[in-house]
């Protein structure tokens, strides 16, 4: 870090700036908080130590889906009534994650990351999106009344949806909101699978409703950081309104960009986080 | 009311909620940060002495510098601290976006999701009052 140290102090803040704008964009189109990117890059290419990385990558998170939140929500593209019951689930979970994962190291850590999330990338892959044809609802996603009309502008239709699975859902969320508080990101790179491929629900209103659910869990996380005296300002806060800006400019993308193009957003920033995290983790390249 | 029905309105009601929650914490943050990096206010740690620590860990950091943890009252004159108390209004939205929610819910005696939603909110609040 010889040459980063000869550079004027300010140089660093605006950089962060526009990583995190860019990041911003792109995580709001994979439906995921961007921590999962935002950790590994800014934890290789500038010299901040990972403690104050991993805080603002927690409140980047935070900011971006809060920020993408509003725009999301008017256009229909998040259900409330189906976050409501998965983000309590998740956030839960995910203090109880936030505490296991302090006991182990960081290398074993990250490593444990990179191969999770190579898994979803290549599970995304592998398997072809939902039909849009309406699933029957299972018994507690009619009680919980897990349904809605969702118009997707891009593809011009209205697609009748219902949960199904939903038990397996719930179980899922307490998986990926356990795990995303162990690794101190968001999980968002979970959310969208989970969502789309095993509860039914449409890939953008799954995507949207992501967003939505890391909002929720990662406040209660945020916290621990805030306690513990890891936010440093400067890190995080042009960190986050990096991110606020390009979630907005994410979230109006999002109502046009077509379904194919989500979703190869959607692999190739799990892929490229979770080679990052394997290679951090591995001590290939750090 | 019908479902659709109910579902617009709890995403309008949510939706305004934070934008406007955000939309104030990121303007506050905006204006704090400003304070610091500009030096309108006193500092625990300037600027343009953070590269000498910012590459420590957090604990390295704090015995390093004396910067205190988190935002205290007493405190608030130092521009590095009031940041600290801007960044955690950012992580207060949501709370808030909840709290704004449940008479919605109860209003269209939904009881269910209005106790999910107040379950959520006591969550939240465990983890902002400990950590």
């Amino acid at each position: 870090m010889d040459a980063a140290a000869s550079l004027p102090w300010w140089i660093w803040p605006l950089l962060l700036f526009a990583v995190s704008f860019a990041i911003g964009v792109v995580a709001v189109l994979a439906g995921i908080g961007g921590g999962v990117l935002f950790v590994p890059l800014v934890s290789g290419l500038f010299p901040f130590h990972l403690d104050f990385v991993r805080a603002a990558g927690l409140l980047f998170a935070l900011a971006g889906t809060l920020s993408a939140g509003p725009p999301l929500l008017r256009a229909g593209m998040a259900s409330l009534r189906l976050t409501l019951p998965l983000a309590l689930v998740g956030s839960l979970a995910s203090v109880a994650g936030a505490r296991a994962g302090l006991a182990l190291p960081t290398a074993l850590v990250q490593t444990l990351l990179g191969t999770l999330v190579i898994g979803i990338a290549v599970l995304v892959w592998r398997l072809r999106a939902a039909g849009s044809a309406p699933l029957e609802a299972d018994a507690l996603g009619a009680l919980l009344k897990l349904r809605g009309e969702f118009h997707d502008p891009a593809a011009g239709a209205a697609v009748d949806w219902r949960t199904h699975r939903t038990p397996l859902g719930l179980a899922a969320f307490a998986g990926i909101g356990f795990v995303g508080g162990m690794f101190g990101l968001g999980a968002g790179f979970a959310n969208v699978p989970a969502l789309h491929l095993l509860m039914g629900a449409p890939l953008k209103l799954a995507v949207g409703s992501s967003v939505l659910l890391i909002s929720v869990i990662n406040s209660s996380a945020a916290w621990v950081y805030i306690h513990r005296g890891a936010m440093l300002p400067l890190v995080a806060v042009p960190a986050v309104l990096g991110v606020m800006l390009g979630s907005r400019l994410g979230a109006s993308l999002l109502r046009r960009a077509p379904a194919a193009l989500v979703r190869r957003l959607v692999i190739g920033a799990l892929m490229l986080a979770g080679l990052r995290a394997l290679t951090l983790g591995l001590g290939l390249w750090t | 009311m019908d479902l659709t029905r109910q579902d617009r309105e709890l995403r309008e009601v949510y939706g305004l909620a934070l934008d406007l929650a955000a939309k104030t914490a990121f303007a506050l943050a905006l204006a704090a940060f400003a304070v610091y990096v500009f030096g309108l206010l006193p500092a625990y740690v300037p600027p343009d002495q953070l590269p000498r620590v910012w590459s420590l860990p957090v604990a390295g950091y704090l015995e390093a510098t004396g910067a205190p943890r988190e935002f205290e009252w007493r405190l608030a004159g130092y521009g590095d601290v009031l940041n600290l108390a801007a960044i955690a209004l950012i992580a207060l939205v949501t709370p808030l976006c909840y709290a704004r929610l449940v008479p919605t819910l109860f209003a269209q005696r939904d009881r269910l999701f209005a106790l999910l939603a107040l379950a959520q909110l006591a969550v939240l609040l465990a983890a902002l009052l400990a950590g």
